[in-house]
């Protein structure tokens, strides 16, 4: 039998991260993942089709540095895209990090409030980034010790954060904090493309329109790290290769096609962790990278009070999200842009109104009519137009048959098709990935990109739910680190960092 | 002997929170003149009789929230009031049943295991935790909301407060208290019961009167906006007060007077009049000017700073802030004269629970979709209806033998979609009787009769509400009850303290902290507001002090 220090279920971005930083404290760490690839949901794909995740926006230069990469770059190239609000009429609106024209180069009326507004997004976003690195606050730290200190620094510092943007910007702070995006947006922009390309970054991959309370969290989410949506070169896998890589550097020991099947405790302490295969892999440190649902299953739930199980059953992840790729037999046409124009991120949304409507069907169970739509178009040898679609609830009434895929493969290309017409003709091959698959594949629960739900009710020491804020749960030597903690998904990793840094005390 | 033109402060507007305010200021010494606008006093609060016999509650129409220390400071019991309890409520079903709710702990227990057993168990706890959320959030209502942002000392002697009571909640109820306040009722409801009826029934009160569905986070916040008050002590109980909502109103106008205040009516303010950064007083419609160095508006937000100041009075920014301030119509009223009482089909004869609230909404998507149409400037196509029969229990309601009904209908959009245009104008006699058609459909589910029962009925969209009351675009509460309106946004941040950026004007209705309900709280914290920043050595006296 062999004995690790640490033992972390799932090879995902986060866990990958957590393997990593605590390797560089000197533990011996085994990260098992039940697949036979890394990265758990960035990396999932069908056969050679793209990846479930196609855009990197919030990669943490925080978690770069703790798992001892070169503190100033990536080993991968990254290209910045601009978004492409695209337009039914062909206006279509180029939005980058410092302009905001049309398509054709001309000014867009909205162009100056839709920078204010972004700007002002990326400062709220600096402001929270100060609390998505650390663990959340709260918990059962006497004040009087180290950790009761540094917290209270740590939200000095907040406090501070928040002083520096001024008054009148701190109350705007305090104020739309807490609201709905469509509020926040339609405030200062009108209905159109540029609304409903916001809206619509508020609510991606979350079970929420942007009228729902608590979507400008999500909004100012998406700006934790300056808000640019990035094309890494050579995909998710080159991301996921530096980070494994990383791992590697420091020791860990990275197995694929291992499935924990359990993990046996001793005076309710962790003390092994048995896999599908029959082994026994001893440890007193487990992390999981998926849901606090599967972390109960392989413990037992005896192994936790009523009052918990009750809480992580109630925890809400309904993927919404779907993946959609179309292979295409050549570059499509579309009015109005130019190629480069075409491999900018490409956003369906028309409005906020629509967005919102597109919801609706979410909540009883249905697909969208009319989508929501985020994609970009890569050429390399094959072309792929890779589409995030929502919303595709992973509860669908009737579940996700092959009738169902195919309607929602119909859904998107007619959607799509408004702005790039004739774009079914181009289509040689279509790829549905429905969230149920994706829990299937990953285990993440309900096929949701955060693995719980990104509401207010469910963030900070309330994620995934209370009383497992912080990482720990359960039995002692037992922890989360995945995008079900704070501060949740996206390739980010930073759950995967502060899990750890909590697991080292 | 000329009529008295000079004041020490003038209210604008006599709904029950202007008449709180004034009374408070009368009771301390000040010479208060209230000038209202229509022919009556009580804003929302009132008691009017449109058909000869019936009186109508024809705004709000159940009474909890109002504070009864305000009602022992001005001695309202004196003046008439009198608030009667009811008890219990049903949900009806189109298949012929219903759920009843009890206030008696085993009946309700009985009831709800007649429909699921395991949701009989779950009320406990649900009910433990509301009647937490509610002791932890009342000592707030008469308390000022600090200022987070640039706290003077009497905000951090509140902020310290407010940490003190969350720190005495413990590190658990604290979480559950941040995830309650910030989660949707729907979602509170499916952590606690299995049964969509049972759930459909209790969610009634996370909606009314916001422009929110029950899955929109937030509502369980408002839930507890309705379930914060009490009568006598028993909190969360509802009742009626006897004449009408409108004896509330009328008490507190009574103690106002026997403090020597002076009310006015049919004299809408036309302008608040300022010199030099300070208020001097109002302009009347009908041409009078009567000056004070307070003006307190009981008029929202929105009507206060846009329609009676002129932008120059106002800081830019403020005025913008005011300008999005968010205050949707998002209900309907019917009030119907009835020749007898209606039958209820499902119920036993003489059931207990028909003096209580009567709804027709059978899951939380059926409420959830009614809010999907209104997101589109529809009526919803199957509302979600509160309706009473006070004159059970009040007989000054209606003749012997007779009924009056009250019908609260949500949703009904302000700017109702027609042809694609969404426009308070849409709201003609049709659209208003296409209104009461749809709401009576969905009565017939609980009272198939209900149409033969009709003597009389006032349809009143949110349109009217705007008209009559003055409440900008029909919103009952003065304003959205959500995140960036509440506390220390109230009603726009910096300004949660009702002293307005104009010196002596002050806000004292319910676009103020801690907001709408027949609850007087705005009113007696922008009263001991006043007192304290515009009067030397007077002080509020009294419990709400």
């Amino acid at each position: 039998m062999t004995r690790h220090d640490a033992i972390v279920i799932g090879a995902g971005v986060n866990g990958l991260v957590a393997a990593t930083v605590l390797a560089r404290a000197g533990l011996d760490v085994c990260v098992i993942e039940q697949s036979d690839r890394l990265g758990g949901m960035a990396t999932l794909s069908v056969d050679d089709g793209p990846e479930l995740a196609h855009l990197v926006h919030n990669l943490s230069p925080r978690v770069r540095r703790d798992i001892g990469l070169d503190p100033h770059r990536w080993p991968f190239r990254q290209t910045a895209l601009p978004t492409v609000a695209l337009d039914e009429s062909g206006r279509h609106v180029i939005v980058t990090r410092n302009a905001v024209t049309f398509a054709d180069g001309t000014a867009h009326p909205d162009a100056r409030a839709c920078l204010a507004l972004t700007a002002r997004l990326r400062r709220y976003g600096e402001l929270l980034r100060m609390l998505a690195e650390a663990a959340p606050p709260g918990g059962d730290a006497p004040l009087a010790s180290a950790r009761g200190l540094r917290q209270i620094l740590r939200l000095g510092r907040f406090g501070l954060g928040l002083r520096g943007l001024g008054r009148a910007e701190a109350r705007r702070f305090l104020q739309v904090l807490l609201s709905n995006a469509y509020d926040l947006i339609r405030d200062d922009l009108p209905e159109g493309p540029l609304a409903g390309m916001l809206a619509a970054d508020a609510v991606r991959g979350i079970a929420q329109g942007p009228r729902s309370p608590g979507t400008v969290f999500t909004l100012i989410h998406r700006y934790g790290h300056g808000g640019v949506a990035a094309l890494p070169q050579g995909g998710m896998s080159a991301v996921v290769d530096a980070l494994a890589q990383a791992a590697r550097d420091v020791g860990c020991t990275l197995r694929t096609g291992v499935r924990a099947t359990g993990i046996q405790l001793q005076d309710d302490r962790v003390c092994a962790v048995t896999t599908a295969s029959g082994e026994t892999l001893l440890t007193s440190r487990v992390l999981v990278g998926s849901g606090p649902r599967l972390a109960a299953e392989l413990v037992g739930a005896g192994a936790f009070d009523i009052e918990a199980m009750r809480r992580i059953g109630r925890i809400r992840a309904r993927g919404v999200a779907a993946k959609v790729n179309l292979r295409l037999d050549r570059m499509p046409d579309v009015p109005g842009l130019n190629a480069d124009q075409l491999r900018g991120r490409l956003v369906f949304a028309p409005g906020a109104d629509y967005v919102e409507a597109a919801f609706n069907p979410a909540k009883y169970g249905e697909m969208s009519d009319n989508p929501v739509i985020e994609a970009v178009i890569r050429d390399e040898g094959a072309i792929w137009l890779s589409a995030v679609v929502q919303y595709a609830p992973s509860d669908l009434n009737g579940g996700w048959s092959d009738a169902a895929r195919a309607a929602l493969a119909r859904r998107t290309l007619a959607t799509l098709g408004r702005a790039i017409p004739g774009l079914d003709a181009r289509v040689r091959e279509t790829q549905v990935i429905a969230p149920d698959a994706i829990a299937a594949a990953t285990g993440a629960p309900g096929g949701h990109w955060h693995h719980a739900e990104m509401t207010l009710d469910q963030i900070l020491t309330l994620r995934p739910a209370n009383g497992i804020g912080r990482y720990a749960i359960g039995p002692r030597g037992l922890f989360l680190c995945g995008a079900s903690t704070h501060p949740g998904g996206d390739v980010m990793g930073l759950a995967g960092r502060n899990a750890a840094r909590e697991v080292l005390g | 002997m000329s009529e008295r033109t000079s004041f020490d402060a003038i209210v604008a507007g006599a709904g029950h929170n202007g008449l709180t305010t004034a009374a408070y200021l009368a009771r301390a010494g000040l010479r208060v003149l209230v000038v209202e606008k229509n022919d009556w006093i009580g804003g929302a609060a009132v008691s009017r009789s449109l058909h000869d016999g019936w009186t109508y509650s024809n705004c709000s129409y159940v009474c909890s929230l109002f504070r009864r220390e305000i009602a022992r400071d001005l001695d309202l019991p004196k003046y008439g009031l009198q608030v009667i309890p009811y008890e219990g409520g049903a949900s009806f079903t189109r298949d012929g049943d219903y759920f009843a709710y009890y206030s008696d702990h085993d009946a309700l227990r009985r009831e709800m295991a007649r429909h699921a057993p395991r949701d009989a168990d779950a009320y406990a706890r649900y009910s433990q935790a509301i009647m937490r959320q509610c002791r932890f959030i009342r000592p707030f209502l008469l308390r000022d909301a600090p200022d987070p942002v640039a706290p003077g000392p009497r905000d951090i002697g509140e902020l310290a407060y407010l940490v003190r009571k969350a720190h005495d909640l413990g590190a658990r109820e604290l979480g559950e208290t941040l995830r309650f306040w910030t989660m949707s009722i729907g979602d509170f409801l499916d952590d606690h019961f299995e049964n969509d009826l049972i759930k459909a029934h209790l969610a009634g009160s996370g909606i009314i009167g916001t422009g929110l569905g029950v899955y929109s986070p937030g509502t369980a916040y408002v839930l507890l906006h309705h379930y914060m008050g009490d009568i006598d002590g028993g909190i969360g109980a509802w009742g009626f007060a006897r004449g009408g909502m409108g004896a509330i109103s009328d008490a507190i106008g009574a103690a106002f007077q026997a403090h020597g205040g002076v009310i006015r009516k049919g004299a809408g303010v036309e302008r608040i009049l300022t010199r030099d950064g300070r208020v001097t007083g109002v302009a009347l419609e009908d041409g009078a000017e009567f000056h004070a160095p307070v003006v307190a508006s009981n008029m929202d937000v929105k009507r206060t700073m846009l329609e009676h100041l002129a932008p120059e009075d106002l800081p830019a920014d403020f005025r913008r802030a005011v300008e999005r301030y968010k205050i949707r119509g998002s209900s309907a009223k019917l009030n119907i004269a009835l020749d007898r009482k209606p039958a209820f089909p499902a119920a036993p004869a003489h059931a207990s629970f028909l003096r209580g609230d009567l709804h027709a909404s059978e899951s939380l998507a059926e409420l959830e979709r009614a809010y999907d149409d209104w997101k589109i400037g529809e009526i919803s196509a199957r509302p979600y209806i509160d309706m009473l029969i006070p004159s059970q229990i009040d007989p000054t309601m209606a003749p012997v033998g007779a009924h009056m009904m009250t019908v609260f209908v949500q949703y009904a959009p302000y700017d109702l979609a027609v042809d694609g245009v969404r426009s308070a104008d849409n709201w003609t006699e049709a659209q208003r009787a296409r209104l009461a058609s749809i709401v009576l459909d969905q009565m017939q589910v609980a009272c198939p009769d209900i149409r033969d029962r009709i003597v009389h009925m006032e349809v009143r969209s949110p349109l009217e509400l705007e008209r009559e009351v003055g409440l900008t675009e029909g919103n009952i509460f003065q304003g959205e009850l959500t995140f960036d309106q509440l506390f220390f946004n109230k009603p726009v941040p910096g300004y949660a303290q009702y002293a307005m950026p104009v010196r002596g004007l002050y806000l004292c209705g319910s676009s103020a902290h801690p907001g709408g309900g027949v609850m007087g709280a705005p009113g007696a914290n922008a009263a001991r507001a006043i007192l304290r920043r515009e009067t030397r050595g007077r002080r509020m006296k009294g419990y709400a002090a």
